[in-house]
């Protein structure tokens, strides 16, 4: 395994690392890891190193890097969006590699705003034949409110707090402000620049009608630490008026931080991502014999 | 702005240059030296900002990852302290080569300011050593870490699975990164008490919020004649760690730091 800077694009470029197996394959595709938020390209807890890693030794190389004013990679002039400069941005990348390397399809990973990131580009850039997103746009189904509170509703503590909340709505507001010894701390906390809002659910549904027929395979992981999802199939049950067939591989860590802070749920992530990339990248090399 | 890979070719560290800009170039270039862990995550921007701050008044600086973090060779369990201190050594070289000066700046976030000590302590062509909120010894940086630890299997009220705790081997689990038992022996050994910095000309102590350990910092240090300590209100919690993995960056600390160099 190596791992190499790269710099793309001008006048300000991306910056990022490749991580490349010992051979390498221009036939097989090469994964684009996205930032997660405002954390620079190694990831949240080293997450996107230790999958870059993990994917060179199964021989697949990857590029990790920092989308235009995040980490190491400054800022670009323009008025656009998150949301619209992340897949020009991550078509440069593709084009690089394409260019430099000869690769031709590509695959994505993102988490939060990166797995945003990977649904926005892969429908506008046909290069892209799959993604892996953690914690990605779904929506609430009548089946997660109850998944969601039925554990709630008997526990003592929940009743005490929501008691507390109301009796905090009815005493005026001077008895009850403080302002906290947090909110101070917390004047230097940069918070993510980007404003995660989900699309309306009939637009995301149509994006995914589209990358299905275009045959795309999808690798969806969800976490506790969003509290928007509940059980695990929510997201098929989010999106039923679409047959993923066998391309959805879909994972519910419920015990899991959004970020990803505990080593049992580093490691399975990356043993899950790096499987289900490997079986995707086998399934992809049988299409093309 | 030039990223690039140093050091050995199987332990390369990350670093990224940041060359000096304008005509008017220091005599001596700045090395920064990340924090731990989370830490290190929060305060990315903030290093990458000072950075470039102090490159406008024409210094080389050279940020860069200590083995086993960042973009660096290795896993966090295949390295400790004393690595992260070679690593520090290695930067100060790399740094005096590229940007052909005969001695450097260096400035320490948190335990990098720990692990800056030990290393500047070996050499004498530090111009100023720069604790910034630095961690005053190993042990008081683990007994910070072990205060917040609780039960392995602890789930919070959201349901999700407590990431701050001591494994029966000793490795202690804190907000995503961990300390292995060589590395909390490595840091126990440290302290900057107990450090020789005579042979540096200066030495700076930048503390954002004043706490026990912080005075404890200053009162072994005011002997030396080279030690110089100021207060520049910032009040955070490094080792707060919010849900979405938000970043700091307290604004009057670093202008403060590119201040006091220029």
């Amino acid at each position: 395994m190596k791992e190499r800077v790269i710099r793309v694009g001008r006048p300000a470029p991306l910056i990022g690392v490749v991580c490349e197996p010992e051979k390498i394959n221009s036939n097989r595709p090469a994964v684009l890891i996205f930032n997660s938020g405002v954390m620079h390209h190694i990831g949240s807890c080293r997450l996107s190193v230790s999958l870059a890693r993990s994917f060179a030794d199964k021989g697949v190389l990857s590029v990790r890097f920092d989308f235009s004013g995040i980490g190491d990679s400054s800022s670009r002039r323009g008025v656009e969006s998150f949301s619209e400069t992340a897949p020009l941005e991550a078509a440069e990348v593709m084009d690089y590699l394409q260019k430099k390397r000869g690769i031709k399809q590509f695959i994505l990973y993102g988490l939060c705003s990166g797995a945003d990131a990977a649904y926005e580009t892969a429908l506008v850039d046909k290069r892209v034949v799959a993604y892996s997103q953690i914690d990605a746009y779904c929506y609430k189904t009548p089946k997660f409110y109850y998944h969601f509170y039925r554990p709630k509703f008997f526990e003592l503590k929940r009743w005490i707090n929501f008691c507390w909340r109301m009796v905090k709505k009815i005493l005026p507001e001077k008895i009850m402000s403080d302002k906290s010894a947090d909110e101070e701390a917390n004047q230097y906390l940069e918070a993510v620049s980007y404003i995660r809002e989900f699309p309306p659910q009939s637009e995301v549904s149509s994006g995914l009608k589209s990358l299905v027929e275009r045959g795309l395979f999808f690798n969806i992981i969800f976490t506790k630490g969003e509290n928007s999802y509940s059980y695990p199939q929510q997201y098929r049950d989010s999106f039923s008026d679409i047959d993923f067939g066998q391309n959805l591989d879909l994972h519910y860590f419920n015990t899991a931080a959004h970020i990803m802070t505990h080593p049992s749920h580093q490691a399975l992530v990356v043993k899950t991502i790096t499987q289900w990339l490997v079986d995707v990248i086998n399934k992809i090399e049988k299409i093309h014999k | 702005m030039t990223p690039f890979f140093f050091g050995e070719s199987k332990n390369q560290l990350y670093g990224v240059l940041h060359p000096m800009q304008g005509t008017a170039k220091k005599p001596a270039s700045v090395l920064l030296c990340n924090a731990f862990g989370q830490e290190y995550m929060r305060s990315h921007r903030a290093l990458r900002q000072l950075a470039v701050m102090l490159s406008k008044q024409g210094y080389d600086v050279l940020r860069f990852d200590y083995r086993g973090t960042g973009d660096s060779a290795l896993e966090l369990d295949e390295v400790d302290a004393q690595d992260w201190k070679d690593d520090i050594t290695i930067a100060i070289d790399e740094l005096k080569d590229i940007s052909a000066v005969q001695s450097v700046h260096v400035i320490g976030l948190r335990l990098g300011g720990l692990l800056a000590a030990a290393a500047c302590a070996e050499r004498e062509d530090i111009e100023s050593l720069n604790f910034w909120d630095a961690i005053g010894s190993g042990d008081q940086y683990i007994n910070e870490l072990r205060d917040e630890l609780s039960d392995k299997y602890a789930v919070n009220d959201n349901g999700v699975l407590n990431s701050n705790y001591q494994e029966d081997s000793g490795v202690i689990h804190f907000n995503g990164f961990a300390l292995n038992n060589q590395n909390q022996k490595k840091l126990n050994e440290m302290n900057i008490a107990n450090i020789d910095l005579s042979a540096i000309n200066k030495i700076r102590h930048i503390i954002s919020h004043k706490s026990d350990e912080s005075q404890a910092l200053i009162q072994a240090m005011n002997a030396c004649e080279n030690f110089e300590s100021y207060f520049i209100e910032a009040p955070h919690d490094w080792n707060y760690i919010d849900k979405y993995g938000g970043i700091l960056l307290p604004q009057p600390i670093i202008q403060g730091i590119v201040n006091s160099l220029k």
